[in-house]
């Protein structure tokens, strides 16, 4: 404690309080806009560094092709992060219902099914045991009130270890000659492109099964009355059981909606490499999706959030890899450039809240 | 007036849009108990965070012991002996009650290493024994009723060796008894020299025991109250024409705070309706471990008032009511036996409660004016086989309700926490008018709310009487019980202690007859065996 002068005080109150409301300003705008202004400037820096090895179409198509499992996995954990949960089992389920997707697939292709059929049953499968999963997690933490952070970390652990245990942790190859990995690989032309090798340009199925599950989460979480009843709960799910909300089937349900979209991803992600590694597939994506999430601006508390933020973080973590490979940045060093983004991300976030 | 001990001088507090301060001049003597009076919006608690060091003036100067200070954070004033007890208790539940009053300043031993828990035991013990508080120190503070934690907290501050003492708004969760326990132990604390700030919507208590009285009103100073010779409060600055001999009562203060002569604030009663449909009935219903055996039924049309000291088990039977805890005994709406697993399918049938916890339960405090309005009855709001929610549909609703209830709500947009306590109230019940309500049951229905905006609720509560709602109102302040309700039941110790009538509230004694059965005692008995430490005593006691 400082005694001053009467007029010191008053002078030095009154430039704090005129700097703070700028500082304020400042920090309200970036906290709306900040991932925004992050892609923009990270955009500038490698068109201005790298020049046309960026600024070129084919760069862009893999940006988005390499992310969209990611994205997509991103964009439903945005959703159980609003409603307060988290999901740390996603990257097992992407494996494990790629595993059980591929090797219904083949063993249909093996029953002479026609390929067509086989293909698609076998896509259905790996959808439909991710949600499977997912709403064993939900049950798990709805019926059996486990803490979302312990069940969903029980079930990291549990289905890779299943995954591992139906390929004895080897490879499942696609028994599909062309069509499996079509899913994968195969797009729409983008009319008038053409690549490197001079072949047309096409805008990859994944990127636009991504930014479908984008703009569809971003529509139910704004319009729908699941999207607003997912943020009662996740900012205060006492009032939101007092207000009548279902609680328990709107936690459910995000859960098991987390685990389709996991499906999504393990089937993007099985077709584009046309087989399933059980030991690599989705390893440690659950850590990307959740720091897109909080790059995007997503409250780690619940009860706000926004699809497109998290879509915009899914590219700034994208692009950063890409820069710093195409500058020839050691892998190994790779991460800690990413940690560091995040971090910096959950500051600016903090920063202005207070 | 000379040996001030805390002044500010010309504060002025300006918020983004918002002149909260304007001016305001004060001095805190030792030895005194200064009360803070304004409606909701004068700019209290502004005052508060001042003294406190949570925010800093924009203009103006703090003096302590007449040297000017800048506090930049509430650790810089509390260092300079001014802490302050917030209405929200920040006690660490898991931990004990003798380690929550020494948080931060335990005793210990080898060179700070280990708390000698003795000392620890000693002294939280002498520190709660000056406010005359018989606590088990081993106690977990999770376990304390909000009267005890509260009692704990100001341990805390003399732990700290406060010499200015602020309260904000201390009695405003506790029942008669235990505020009227609070408030003499607030004279305690001014008698060893200490300067008490307290901050209270309940003028009653104001008018007992401060010894000045500063009201607030826009960010001004509009009138200073001080206890004179005689021990009535008198305008310190009263002119000319007003007659000398006049003591301030509740009354003054409130014209006071709201610029104009308050004529009652409750609103006419309907006749109770006697013949009209039984609505709800309960028979020997109780909420399992904290009431048993309360029976009553409520008419269409009829205020019920349930009244009993803070913890005697009110708020957990209307819980066990919407199935959000174990319930015993049966359960009637419309002469059906009914049993609700949650409060959506009590909502389902027509049973709504408005919680006593608005910041906590009964709204999202974080989202918009119009998602809290509209989410009991979101059903009604979707198109789409109840997929797309309609926001023209929700906007133009919460219109219409902003208009009915004379809500000050200029962007519903915004999250609900910028309005005040009492436009929040007044969304807080008309998200459940939407549901289309049978019954109606209010928790504590004006808590944290200001004098105006108390009228209107209450008028809002008769209007729906009036079209045929069957109300309860649970209140722990028992002139608005009596103001408002038909007929009182009241619980003591988780069961019926008894009725008051309709025609015994128009009796003068009818407060003090509620105030003896809450205390378990019965109505019937003589005087002299009235509650030691019932709040009429209390009053008297310092008016004498």
């Amino acid at each position: 404690m400082t005694p001053s002068s009467a007029t010191e005080s008053n002078r030095g109150a009154n430039r704090a309080s005129h700097h703070e409301t700028l500082v304020q300003r400042g920090a309200r705008f970036l906290e709306r806009w900040g991932v925004i202004v992050a892609f923009v400037l990270l955009f500038a820096v490698s068109a201005f560094k790298q020049g046309g090895d960026f600024l070129n179409v084919e760069n862009f198509r893999n940006l988005l092709n390499s992310n969209a499992a990611v994205g997509i996995l991103a964009v439903g954990m945005t959703l159980v992060i609003i409603s307060a949960g988290i999901d740390l089992s996603v990257g097992s389920i992407v494996v494990l219902a790629a595993a059980l997707g591929t090797t219904a697939m083949n063993a249909l292709l093996a029953a002479e099914w026609s390929e067509g059929s086989a293909v698609m049953l076998g896509g259905a499968t790996t959808i439909v045991a991710g949600m499977l999963a997912g709403s064993l997690n939900g049950g798990l933490i709805v019926f059996g009130r486990i803490a979302p952070f312990i069940a969903t970390l029980g079930g990291l652990a549990a289905f890779r270890s299943m995954a591992l245990a139906i390929a004895a942790a080897g490879e499942i190859r696609s028994q599909s000659d062309t069509l499996f990995a079509t899913i994968g690989r195969g797009g729409i032309p983008l009319f008038g492109l053409v690549n490197n090798a001079d072949k047309p340009l096409t805008l990859s199925y994944s990127t636009v099964v991504f930014f479908c599950v984008a703009v569809i989460a971003q529509w139910f979480l704004s319009r729908s009355r699941f999207g607003r009843q997912l943020v009662a709960v996740g900012a205060n799910e006492t009032a939101a059981r007092y207000a009548g909300v279902p609680i328990q089937w709107v936690r459910f349900r995000v859960y098991a909606i987390m685990g389709a979209l996991a499906g999504v991803a393990g089937l993007v992600q099985s077709s584009r490499m046309n087989s399933v590694s059980t030991a690599q597939l989705g390893l440690g994506s659950e850590l990307d999706a959740i720091a897109a999430v909080v790059i995007g601006g997503t409250s780690l508390r619940g009860g706000f959030g926004r699809v497109w933020g998290t879509v915009v973080g899914v590219l700034i973590l994208g692009m950063i890899t890409n820069i710093l490979t195409i500058s020839g940045v050691s892998p190994y060093w790779q991460g800690a450039v990413k940690g560091g983004v995040i971090v910096l991300a959950v500051l600016v976030q903090r920063g202005s809240r207070e | 007036m000379n040996g001030a001990r805390l002044t500010v001088r010309d504060i002025s507090v300006q918020y983004p849009g918002v002149l909260a301060l304007d001016g305001v001049s004060l001095e805190f003597v030792p030895g005194e108990i200064h009360a803070i009076v304004g409606e909701n919006g004068a700019g209290k608690s502004t005052l508060m965070k001042v003294l406190s060091g949570s925010i800093r003036p924009t203009r103006g100067t703090v003096l302590l012991d007449g040297v000017a200070h800048v506090f930049a954070k509430p650790s810089h004033a509390l260092a300079a002996g001014i802490a302050m007890v917030h209405q929200e208790l920040n006690l660490v539940a898991t931990l004990s009650v003798a380690e929550n009053v020494l948080l931060g300043r335990e005793c210990t031993r080898w060179f700070g290493v280990a708390i000698d828990r003795a000392a620890q035991a000693t002294r939280a013990r002498e520190l709660l024994a000056m406010l005359g508080a018989d606590l088990d120190l081993d106690c977990a503070a999770g376990e304390l009723t909000i009267a005890q934690a509260q009692f704990v907290e100001i341990a805390k501050c003399l732990a700290s060796d406060a010499r200015v003492l602020i309260l904000d708004e201390p009695t405003a969760v506790l029942g008669e008894r235990e505020a009227a326990r609070l408030l003499a132990r607030l004279r305690l604390l001014r008698d060893e020299g200490r300067t008490v700030i307290f901050i209270s919507h309940h003028l009653d208590e104001v008018v007992a025991v401060a010894d000045r009285v500063s009201v607030l009103r826009d960010g001004r100073l509009v009138q200073s109250f001080a206890r004179v010779g005689d021990g009535t409060l008198r305008r310190v600055d009263a002119p000319a024409e007003a007659p000398a001999d006049a003591p301030a009562d509740e009354g003054a203060l409130a014209g006071a705070m709201v610029g104009r002569t308050l004529g009652s604030i409750y609103p006419e009663k309907t006749a109770a309706a006697s013949e009209s449909e039984l609505v709800l009935e309960l028979i020997k219903f109780g909420a399992v471990g904290r009431s048993h055996d309360i029976s009553l039924s409520v008419r269409a049309g009829e205020i019920v008032g349930l009244a009993g000291l803070v913890g005697s088990g009110r708020t957990e039977t209307a819980e066990a009511m919407l199935g959000l805890r174990k319930r015993a005994g049966e359960l009637r709406l419309c002469g059906k036996a009914r049993v609700f697993s949650n409060p959506r399918t009590a909502m389902d049938e027509g049973v709504a409660y408005v919680s006593e916890d608005r910041k906590g339960r009964g709204l999202h405090v974080t989202l918009s004016s119009i998602v809290n309005m509209t989410l009991p009855s979101l059903a009604a709001f979707t198109r789409w086989g109840g997929v797309r929610i309609d926001g023209d549909q929700e906007r133009a609703v919460t219109d219409v309700w902003i208009n009915e209830f004379a809500i000050r709500c200029a962007r519903p947009d915004l999250p609900i926490s910028s309005l005040s306590g009492g436009n929040q109230q007044k969304f807080a019940l008309a998200r459940w008018m939407q549901t289309r309500p049978k019954v109606l049951i209010m928790d504590e229905p004006t808590r944290g709310v200001d004098v105006g905006a108390k009228g209107e609720i209450y008028r809002i509560i008769a209007q729906l009487a009036r079209e045929g709602v069957a109300c309860i109102i649970i209140s722990s302040e028992l002139p608005e019980l009596i103001g408002v309700a038909h007929r009182v039941l009241v619980i003591h110790e988780g069961s019926l202690a008894g009725e008051v009538s309709a025609a015994q509230l128009r009796e003068a004694k009818c407060e003090e007859r509620i105030v003896r059965l809450a205390s378990g005692l019965s109505a019937q008995a003589s005087l002299d065996l009235k509650a030691n430490d019932s709040k009429e005593h209390v009053l008297k006691e310092n008016r004498a």
